[in-house]
């Protein structure tokens, strides 16, 4: 015992020193910002700063305001993907033609749709925090939660893959219902009891409307 | 030679009694019997709201299978699902936990995907949807969000 004392003594403190900064160098904070966070943070954040632009807000400035929010939203999500899951079954049976012409009216729906949700959110009191990051592979998932201006939070998930270089958004949760599948569902029902041209028909008079 | 015939007739008796009883607690429990060829694939979900083993696994409310197991892995529910024959899931699809009505029995529903991958034996469905829990978003419509 006394030998092995000894000896290890004079070793404690270096090796005690050397742990401690190792600890120090895998230390990783809770909420690790991986480079998945870190893109969807950039687009919240360059969303909530045109939202909160003094200058844009002014009525005769909206159609402005509504391109550079799309700019935004346009460089992280992948729309092409999103209307091929929405499609689901249905997107192997039409021509490269029609599946064009269905993404541009599934982009344009839900620009229209939450563009104009996005843009009702105007005293600017929301936060966002970033609880957790999940990679695996080229798919990922942050978990977010905006805290509206009354404080409840909302939870909102990304669903992001890496395409290229770049990650890209195919999908949102909020409230635990996912996007994709919520329209994945209305369109089958459509089909199923119109027909592919009856969905396209609505789509068209929809964006018409708006 | 009458006495051993009525206790060869007992016995059959018997025996027929315990093959049936058998066969009707495979049939009951839903047990898949050894041997069924399918495939088996995983979804995690954040809420499974109580959901059981032997539960029905659905694709535009026809049944495809029965839920294996359900088991917590990091706090998440692991749900083992077991699909008889040779059904293709895509690598899209996406798997939800419903209600049948608003109080009845909980099942997995698929959504089939656009993707031409599919998933293989033992792999996992990547795009899931936690159970949603209505009490929550009924209180929150009633009492309005604080």
């Amino acid at each position: 015992m006394n030998l092995k004392k000894k000896v290890l003594l004079p070793l404690a403190g270096p090796v005690a020193a050397i742990l401690s900064w190792l600890l120090v160098l895998a230390w990783v904070p809770p909420v690790s910002a991986g480079e998945p966070t870190e893109q969807v943070r950039q687009t919240a954040d360059e969303v909530v700063k045109i939202l909160r632009n003094k200058e844009l807000k002014r009525p005769e400035k909206k159609e402005e305001r509504r391109r550079k929010l799309r700019q935004v939203v346009d460089r992280q999500f992948d729309f092409q993907e999103m209307a091929k899951r929405s499609l689901g079954i249905y997107w192997n049976k039409r021509t490269p033609g029609e599946q064009k012409e269905f993404v541009a009216l599934f982009s344009d729906l839900l620009q229209n749709t939450y563009i104009r949700k996005i843009e009702r959110y105007e005293s600017g009191d929301e936060k966002v925090n970033y609880l957790s990051e999940k990679v695996e592979g080229q798919y990922a998932v942050v978990k977010t939660e905006i805290i509206t201006s009354k404080g409840s939070p909302i939870p909102v998930d990304y669903k992001i893959f890496k395409d290229k270089n770049k990650w890209e958004v195919y999908d949102i949760i909020i409230e635990g219902v996912s996007l994709v599948n919520n329209y994945r569902s209305q369109f089958r029902q459509i089909i199923t009891s119109g027909s592919y041209e009856e969905l396209v028909k609505r789509l068209k008079d929809k964006s018409k409307n708006e | 030679m009458r006495k051993i015939n009525l206790e060869t007739a007992v016995g059959l008796f018997l025996l027929i009694g315990i093959l049936s009883l058998g066969y009707l607690s495979i049939r009951m429990g839903k047990l898949e019997v050894i041997g069924v060829k399918g495939s088996t694939l995983f979804a995690e979900f954040g809420a499974v709201a109580g959901i059981k083993p032997g539960a029905a696994v659905e694709i535009a409310g026809v049944g495809v299978g029965r839920v294996k197991s359900i088991r917590l892995k990091d706090y998440q529910a692991v749900v083992e699902l077991f699909i008889p024959g040779d059904l293709k899931i895509q690598e899209d699809a996406i798997a939800s936990v419903k209600t049948k009505g608003l109080i009845g029995e909980k099942y997995v529903e698929i959504a089939p995907g656009a993707s031409d991958k599919f998933i293989p034996d033992g792999g996992r469905i990547r795009e899931t949807e936690s159970a949603i829990d209505y009490e929550s978003l009924i209180s929150k419509f009633i009492f309005g969000k604080v």
